[in-house]
């Protein structure tokens, strides 16, 4: 925690950045915190409450947090991932931005309720991480933690849903998406959706109905799921967004498996892997292509 | 005129059976069936399933008034003529047993502006049909503030009927017409009930839990919002805040829709209205690519503004419960407490008095 909170003063007084983003004690568990002074880096901590991903946050549509000046942020191996996609993507410079890695040990499912990660607290993302350490950081602090306990419940579930027949798989599809409200919250704190203007958002044509039904459910959802395919970093925000509790987690770990065999590609922190949704490779499989 | 009476759990539960079996619609909150999953206001079909004393449900009872979606009428088109067929609306009789009171009196300060400029019809045709039966909360958890905007664990507006936890039952409030009628349906239920020490000792401890999260001063966080439009606190109040607009879904008294044309085929389609919510940009972005609103700050500072100031204003409401429901959703950390106990504290500037009052 001092390592961190030194590093931070460290940064800000030297001027090598102007803000530190970062994660605060709040008055119901763990906020985000935007720095600009040394006494309120004095504020910063980690620990496995920290679930937020503030990689979110150096989206170029922040215009506010934009305006801050040059970030340092603090991410954790998942994080990295969202950072290095929004610079392998043109979002941001490497150059512009300072890293601050933390060593994760997982984080909370409830970080409001618990305060240890067992096998009964972790988030169902976490056990069998390989991104503990984060790479491709400017600084890394922290002592390593151990691996989250358990193997990933997520896992299990996609076994489970992946035994049943495709009527049956669509049923479950179906009484999940039926809960959308269409809030968009799964959208605005993803960190890969940073698009100035969303394919759902337009109006015409409308690609995708606005409405809460099932059609236009099914349209968002699709559309999200796949325009994450090799671009999600795993970090579970949008599943913790939901406020119609949701399992997009499932479809993202789908996908990115899907991604993983087909291309031989998964999400990683190096910002220079070339990404299947941009890159073209003549050993590519086109069997799918009539 | 408040009438007292008692009914016991045994009692309320063959009540519960009787509605199911007449035909109503029950409402309640209830986890979802066979799952682990939130609380949420659900139909049921027993006393049983319904958990009558807790924290708020994950989202409120606003659903059953103005759905996430609903067709207002259909269109057909023939020969350049355009056929219109409204909906074919029905309010089948329902009673909401176990409503929080701060869900009952969320809908009693909406229907302020159903009844305003328009008379919602689709609002009112399911308040009408709708009785609600509270159970007093027991104060709540830490993001609970209804005594800092003038309601109460036990408040008695909204609800038709109100009980409040006693040894083996409930004491009875009878509150309105509709709550008369309804006890006079389950006459055999209910028993004779007069002032009950217990309930009036529920009620008072669970006031001092909810008063212990946050004291508030309306009238001064009013003033401050009505002079403070370009005060400089918003944009730091925004940074953290993702416009994902999760709050406004699960708000109880946030009733914004927006309206749609849907085609279902060449020829015939849909209008329908949705949930809509001002924490997102395009809530106010213009045909022309302006947008008033540019920034999540102002949009935050809508958001106060039209709970605790132009709603008050006009309606003589806040347009808050104190439900707590957008702290606990919020995934980048907002919290409404904190953001009024800070309002609460600032001066109102002297030199934008009167911008932004209505």
């Amino acid at each position: 925690m001092q390592e961190l909170r030194e590093l931070a003063k460290k940064l800000l007084l030297e001027g090598t950045v102007k803000v530190v983003i970062g994660y605060a004690e709040g008055r119901r568990g763990v906020l985000p915190i935007f720095a600009v002074t040394p006494g309120e880096a004095g504020r910063l901590i980690f620990d496995p409450r920290c679930v937020q991903n503030l990689a979110t946050y150096l989206s170029p549509r922040r215009e506010q947090v934009v305006a801050l000046g040059r970030p340092a942020v603090v991410v954790k191996g998942c994080d990295a991932r969202a950072v290095a996609g929004m610079i392998r993507e043109s979002q941001r410079s490497r150059d512009d931005l300072v890293l601050i890695g933390v060593r994760c040990g997982g984080v909370l499912a409830d970080p409001v309720s618990a305060v240890e990660v067992s096998e009964a607290t972790v988030a169902a993302r976490c056990p069998g991480c390989d991104a503990r350490v984060p790479k491709h950081v400017d600084h890394l602090v922290g002592p390593l933690p151990p691996a989250p306990p358990g193997t990933s419940a997520l896992d299990a579930r996609i076994a489970e849903l992946e035994a049943l027949s495709p009527g049956e798989r669509f049923a479950f599809w179906r009484s999940e998406l039926e809960k959308c409200v269409r809030c968009n919250a799964c959208r605005e704190i993803c960190p890969m959706c940073f698009c100035v203007r969303c394919v759902a958002d337009k109006a015409q044509p409308q690609w995708i109905e606005s409405s809460p039904h099932a059609r236009g459910n099914f349209a968002w959802h699709m559309t999200r799921a796949l325009h994450q395919a090799g671009r999600c970093a795993a970090c579970g925000e949008c599943e913790r967004a939901c406020p119609a509790g949701i399992p997009l987690n499932l479809l993202n770990r789908k996908i990115a498996r899907v991604v993983a065999e087909r291309f031989g590609y998964s999400a990683s922190g190096d910002p220079e892997s070339p990404a299947p949704i941009g890159t073209y490779r003549p050993e590519d499989g086109e069997e799918f292509i009539l | 005129m408040t009438r007292e009476m008692h009914i016991s759990e045994p009692d309320l539960r063959v009540l519960a059976e009787d509605l199911v079996r007449g035909g109503t619609r029950l409402i309640g909150p209830a986890r979802p069936p066979g799952k682990d999953g939130a609380v949420v206001y659900r139909e049921v079909k027993g006393l049983d399933e319904i958990v009558l004393v807790g924290d708020p449900p994950a989202r409120s009872l606003k659903e059953f008034f103005l759905p996430p979606t609903e067709v207002l009428f259909t269109y057909r088109q023939k020969q350049g003529d355009v056929e219109l067929a409204p909906a074919p609306h029905v309010f089948p009789p329902q009673v909401v047993l176990g409503a929080r009171p701060c869900d009952a009196a969320a809908v009693s300060v909406v229907d302020k502006v159903m009844d305003w400029d328009y008379h919602d019809e689709l609002w009112f045709g399911r308040r009408q049909a709708t009785t609600i039966v509270s159970v007093a909360c027991s104060g709540g958890d830490a993001s609970c503030f209804c005594t800092a905007v003038g309601l109460a664990p036990d408040v008695a507006k909204g609800s038709d009927v109100l009980l409040v936890p006693v040894e083996g039952g409930f004491h009875a409030e009878i509150l309105t017409e509709k709550g008369e009628v309804f006890v006079a349906a389950h006459a055999t239920r209910f028993a004779a009930g007069g002032r009950s020490e217990a309930a009036m000792a529920y009620r008072a401890a669970a006031r001092g839990k909810a008063e212990a999260n946050l004291r508030a001063d309306p009238a001064k966080i009013r003033a401050f919002l009505e002079s403070s439009f370009e005060h400089p606190i918003w944009e730091g109040i925004a940074l953290r805040c993702h416009g994902c607009g999760a709050c406004a879904f699960v708000c109880p008294t946030c009733h914004c829709f927006d309206i749609v044309d849907e085609a279902e085929s060449v020829a015939t389609g849909a209008r329908r209205r949705n949930w809509d919510t001002c924490q997102a940009a395009k809530f106010t972005l213009h045909g022309s690519g302006h947008n008033p609103r540019k920034g999540q700050d102002c949009r935050i500072r809508q958001r106060l503004m039209h709970k605790f100031a132009i709603y008050p204003g006009r309606f003589q409401e806040i347009l808050c419960t104190g439900c707590g429901r957008c702290v606990r959703i919020c995934p980048g950390g907002m919290d409404l407490l904190e953001m009024l106990d800070r309002i609460g504290r600032e001066p109102a500037a002297p030199g934008e008095a009167g911008r932004g009052a209505p």
